[in-house]
């Protein structure tokens, strides 16, 4: 790694207050992806503004019919919330199915969600549930806020300090991972909301994104048989060695009767 | 910069880079070399340690991360010469062959009893996915920890 | 996996051509190019800061013309190293076809990567040749725009 320098504010104000000082510095949550890429010099930030030290940006509430959960709660503490397993159990799923147990124990959701990596599990929990990311000066609706492929609506020097998720009817996550580092080759989220049905997409695509098709479907008729003939286009999608463009594009489809399945 | 916090109950200060990774300090600093680097990009928990009590990787925190809290390693598991029940449940269902992941996976394993005491087959299973064993020993891993769990 | 491209211009084949092998017109064109120099005949060595989610770091890259057959196409290859992190090469075929209108330019591409950059971003290698290869043409592209008002003005 190269040298930086390191500070650790306790506060928010602090921690903007020290970002608007250095356009090279970053903000490290969790650092399970900053860290790595910097191990491999893929990055070399001026200083690192560490905000693990702001307790008040952990924890799980419930406020307004919504599930608040501050963006320094790790991958974990969500799986393994009561609040979030008894109103959203399909968000709890979702975060036990990140990375591995020891990742779970660092990585952050509001890291996860700044990063916006194409095949990282909370855009989809996000945008599939309609929710809302606040962050220390706005608030941002899902569908706005993840606008390309590690792109997000964030400014330069704007912190993530919760995200509110409405709480869903009914709602389920259904992933196919990578057998070794459990990324998304393609995650589904459905959710039958207050304001509708959403089934949105990760891992297929450079960004996550909903299928209206499969929302009008199931709108009519929940079930897996009433997506089951709506094809997505692949063109555009992911390829690696591990899956195809084509294959991501079924495995859209197969991921989402199964999410639907699951939400009974 | 100085960083102090409690390693295996010793309460210790040093001065460190900011660049310095947790499991570097621990190893070059510290001489607590039970602790592993294997991949070094976070994939194989060779290099686990717990962090006030929870299970991390050590090659992806850095040392000044853990400023205030406490660390454990495999080193500090041992009652003097009476072994952590989890390493005598390791030595007694011979779940080592190389002896390269033993730390990390031991570290592994006492998280997920502190968090499930009767973990099935397949918890265990799922719970040892950040964890390689080059030797490709699970069997006799998943059978070291489920008699550590039912002698619990 | 090759990432295809089409783009319609409006100038003839041979203007095109000039643009493609204009050293001052290709840096300008390169996502974060920051400096280019000739090498030989045919080389530059650039300067380019690669700026992708977590990533931020500059490669340098040594850009060759290769397969001449003026004017209709040639191979455009990029070879990055990155140090310890391994290295990346990226690949264009370009065709260009006149029509009724102008130039057709298509184009085909492709890239390796090698070592840990390869280890830990194979996954993201499609989708960010694909933003890339299309953030060059399109600048590329949307020149002739500007040079057409330079012309005029």
């Amino acid at each position: 790694m190269y040298q930086f320098d390191y500070q650790a504010p306790d506060s928010l104000e602090a921690a903007l207050a020290a970002l608007r000082e250095n356009d090279e510095a970053k903000i490290v949550a969790g650092g399970m992806t900053l860290l790595p890429t910097m191990k491999l010099r893929l990055a070399r930030p001026e200083a690192l503004i560490d905000i693990n030290r702001i307790g008040s940006l952990a924890g799980v509430t419930e406020k307004n019919r919504a599930i608040v959960i501050g963006a320094m709660t790790r991958h974990a503490d969500v799986a393994a919330s009561k609040l979030v397993r008894d109103r959203i159990p399909g968000l709890a799923d979702l975060a036990e199915t990140i990375g591995d147990p020891q990742v779970r124990n660092r990585g952050t959701i509001g890291g996860s969600v700044a990063n916006n990596d194409p095949a990282a599990d909370y855009p989809a929990g996000l945008v599939g549930l309609g929710a809302t990311v606040v962050t220390d000066r706005r608030e941002i609706a899902a569908d706005d806020f993840f606008t390309d492929m590690f792109e997000t609506a964030l400014e330069a020097d704007e912190i993530i300090t919760a995200v509110h998720f409405p709480i869903p009817k009914r709602a389920a996550y259904m992933k196919f991972p990578n057998p070794a580092s459990r990324y998304a080759i393609v995650g589904v989220m459905v959710a039958e909301t207050h304001d509708g049905i959403r089934v949105a997409v990760t891992g297929a695509a450079p960004c996550v994104f909903r299928v209206t098709a499969m929302e009008d479907a199931l709108k009519k008729d929940f079930t897996p048989d009433a997506i089951a003939p709506i094809a997505v286009d692949g063109a555009e999608f992911n390829e690696d060695i591990h899956a195809s463009a084509e294959y991501r594009a079924h495995l859209v489809n197969v991921m989402a009767r199964r999410a639907v399945a699951a939400v009974g | 910069m100085k960083v102090s916090f409690s390693v295996n109950g010793a309460e210790l200060s040093g001065d460190v880079e900011p660049r310095t990774l947790l499991v570097d300090f621990l190893r070059n600093d510290l001489g607590l070399t039970g602790t592993h680097v294997g991949c070094d990009t976070s994939q194989c928990g060779a290099c686990v340690v717990h962090l006030d009590g929870r299970s991390i990787k050590s090659c992806t925190l850095l040392a000044v991360q853990a400023e205030g809290m406490q660390v454990t390693t495999i080193e500090g598991l041992a009652d003097g010469d009476a072994l952590h029940p989890m390493q005598a449940a390791f030595r007694e269902e011979h779940g080592l062959q190389c002896g390269f992941c033993t730390p990390g996976m031991i570290m592994s394993a006492i998280d997920l009893l502190q968090n499930n005491a009767a973990p099935t087959e397949k918890e265990i299973r799922d719970w040892l996915e950040g964890n390689l064993c080059r030797c490709t020993g699970y069997q006799n891993i998943v059978k070291s920890i489920q008699t550590n769990a039912k002698s619990q | 996996m090759d990432i295809q491209g089409e783009y319609h211009i409006a100038a003839s084949p041979t203007e095109v051509w000039q643009r493609l092998i204009d050293p001052d017109v290709l840096s300008a064109c390169i996502p974060g190019c920051e400096s280019m120099t000739r090498a030989s005949e045919d080389a530059y060595d650039c300067a380019v800061m690669a700026k992708y989610g977590p990533v931020k770091a500059k490669f340098k890259t040594t850009l060759t013309l290769s397969n001449i057959n003026a004017p209709v196409s040639y191979t455009l290859s990029g070879r990055g190293q990155g140090g310890a992190a391994g290295f990346g090469e990226g690949v264009a075929d370009v065709m260009l076809e006149e029509t009724s209108d102008g130039t057709a330019l298509r184009y085909t591409a492709r890239f390796n990567a090698g070592g840990r950059i390869a280890q830990v971003g194979s996954r993201l290698i499609v989708a960010t040749t694909r933003k890339f290869a299309d953030k060059f043409f399109a600048a590329f592209s949307s020149g002739f725009d500007v040079a057409a008002d330079d012309a005029t003005a």
